[in-house]
């Protein structure tokens, strides 16, 4: 009986599975995802990416809820943090996971993107993802600006005003950077509100697509140093060491098959069909 | 090889397409633009400010002492948001209260310069502050003459720092203005002294004693074109 059962489910969840195989192509995605081959070692190295995209979704989930509460005028935020801090339920909570991730987001990243440059993963065919890192990481780094001014106390109101000064001496364009940021020309309640429209809505619509393209990338070309890479690199480069050296024993015309220069996966994928 | 254009495109196409997008291009981006960067074309291009050009009261200068600056805050109207005057009707009961733009001012009396400072000394080498004797005979009631003496003995400085526009605060074990971001020095004159700010302390140049003996300011300060031209944005 309950073997038939357990049978029954089985085949039931194996439908599931199919259809929306059969559709969406999901179930080979999470396959890509979840069983990535990387090298045994260093593999803790390769989930810092996963760490990054942990963090920020956290940032996303906590920052919606803590937009219930928070009102960005001069003359409540403070008050509204206050209350989100001691009044609302698990409001500590919310708050600490958004600030303590966001300072961890900022750790994590600057690990991945010391991962990547040591071990040379931003090589060909990769340049691209490197660059949309570097947009997000600068993305980031906004938010974290934005951020800081949102809770309306000594602290980041001034970190706030040096930030916006330090702006201010860019050459020839420091006095609009700062009037932008300031929504004037004097810090007052247009600058709480343009900090806030930044950091709520502008840079997060701005990362979530650049995230999408990071991860695709991603997918397109494998992670790097993956265990089928080097064996595919390292027979490439003997093939072209033996072709050489036949060169130069030879001179006959036929130089044979002329190098193709580095292949990703999309070319490997070709050759096996 | 992988190509994007497949059919030929022709001269009349083309000139169509930059004809139209420019002119699509301009519908779609000008409003959201001006939108956006309004306060940049209202304080750069037009040269509006948000904050009030009044006089506004400081404090009596009798109250400031010899020896040591004295610190008062004064508020000037700020327009912005929801502190403009459409917004604050007077006729619509809903209408927000007034928003301010809170300045510190650092008072003194001007120490006498007994060698002016140079290039990475540092900074002036003073005496001792000078306060006008008719202070101690009166408060107020001043004749024009006695006005000109006091203000051209009063220091009237912006506690904003001139690095990153920090508030400074006077250290009188040190006898220095002392900023906490960044650890500019200023003398009692607002003068630099030490650290990363690349001038003095900024004045405010639009000063005034009137009869009743009290200081009244503008939100206007000395700032010089060309390099010194970091703007006190904050006060």
């Amino acid at each position: 009986m309950i073997g038939r059962i357990r049978t029954q489910t089985a085949e039931a969840s194996q439908v599931m599975v199919d259809w929306m195989e059969h559709r969406t192509g999901i179930v080979t995605m999470l396959e890509h995802f979840l069983y990535e081959p990387v090298p045994k070692r260093g593999a803790w190295l390769y989930t810092l990416g996963s760490a990054v995209l942990f963090t920020i979704t956290l940032q996303f989930l906590t920052g919606i809820l803590l937009l219930f509460y928070y009102v960005p005028t001069t003359d409540h935020a403070w008050n509204s943090v206050s209350y989100i801090m001691n009044d609302a339920y698990f409001g500590q909570v919310i708050r600490g996971i958004h600030y303590w991730s966001a300072n961890f987001l900022m750790a994590f990243i600057g690990l991945h993107m010391g991962q990547v440059f040591f071990s040379g993963g931003y090589k060909a065919p990769r340049e691209l993802n490197w660059v949309v890192g570097v947009i997000l990481l600068l993305l980031v780094i906004g938010l974290a600006f934005t951020g800081y001014l949102l809770r309306w106390d000594q602290d980041g109101f001034w970190a706030s005003v040096v930030g916006m000064k330090i702006g201010s001496y860019s050459p020839f364009v420091g006095g609009y950077v700062v009037h932008f940021l300031l929504g004037g020309d004097a810090v007052g309640p247009a600058t709480l509100s343009r900090f806030f429209a930044i950091h709520v809505w502008l840079l997060p619509a701005a990362i979530a697509p650049l995230i999408g393209a990071h991860l695709y990338l991603l997918r397109r070309h494998g992670v790097f140093g993956a265990e089928f890479e080097y064996t595919d690199r390292l027979a490439k480069l003997h093939e072209r060491q033996r072709l050489e050296e036949y060169a130069r024993l030879e001179t006959t015309e036929d130089e044979g098959e002329p190098y193709v220069g580095r292949r990703d996966r999309a070319d490997r994928e070709r050759d096996r069909e | 090889m992988v190509e994007l254009q497949k059919d030929p495109i022709t001269r009349s196409d083309f000139l169509g397409f930059g004809v139209m997008g420019a002119i699509m291009g301009a519908i779609l981006t000008i409003p959201p633009v001006a939108f956006v960067l309004s306060p940049i074309i209202k304080s750069d291009v037009l040269g509006e400010s948000d904050v009030g050009s009044g006089w506004v009261e400081v404090a009596s200068v009798a109250d400031v002492p010899q020896d040591t600056p004295a610190h008062f805050t004064i508020e000037f109207p700020l327009q912005q948001v929801y502190g403009t005057k459409a917004v604050e009707n007077p006729n619509i009961q809903d209408a927000n209260s007034k928003f301010t733009l809170k300045n510190a001012v650092w008072l003194s009396w001007k120490a006498p310069i007994k060698q002016p400072g140079r290039q990475g000394s540092n900074g002036d080498i003073i005496g001792k502050p000078e306060r006008p004797a008719i202070l101690d005979r009166k408060s107020k009631g001043f004749t024009d003459s006695e006005r000109k003496e006091i203000m051209s003995k009063l220091n009237v400085l912006s506690n904003s720092c001139a690095h990153l526009g920090c508030p400074v605060r006077w250290m009188s074990d040190k006898q220095l203005y002392l900023c906490p971001c960044h650890g500019g020095l200023y003398d009692i004159n607002g003068g630099w002294v030490g650290g990363p700010p690349p001038r003095g302390m900024y004045r405010y140049t639009a000063a005034e004693v009137r009869k009743d003996g009290k200081l009244y300011v503008k939100h206007r300060y000395n700032i010089e074109k060309g390099l010194d031209k970091t703007e006190p944005y904050v006060v």
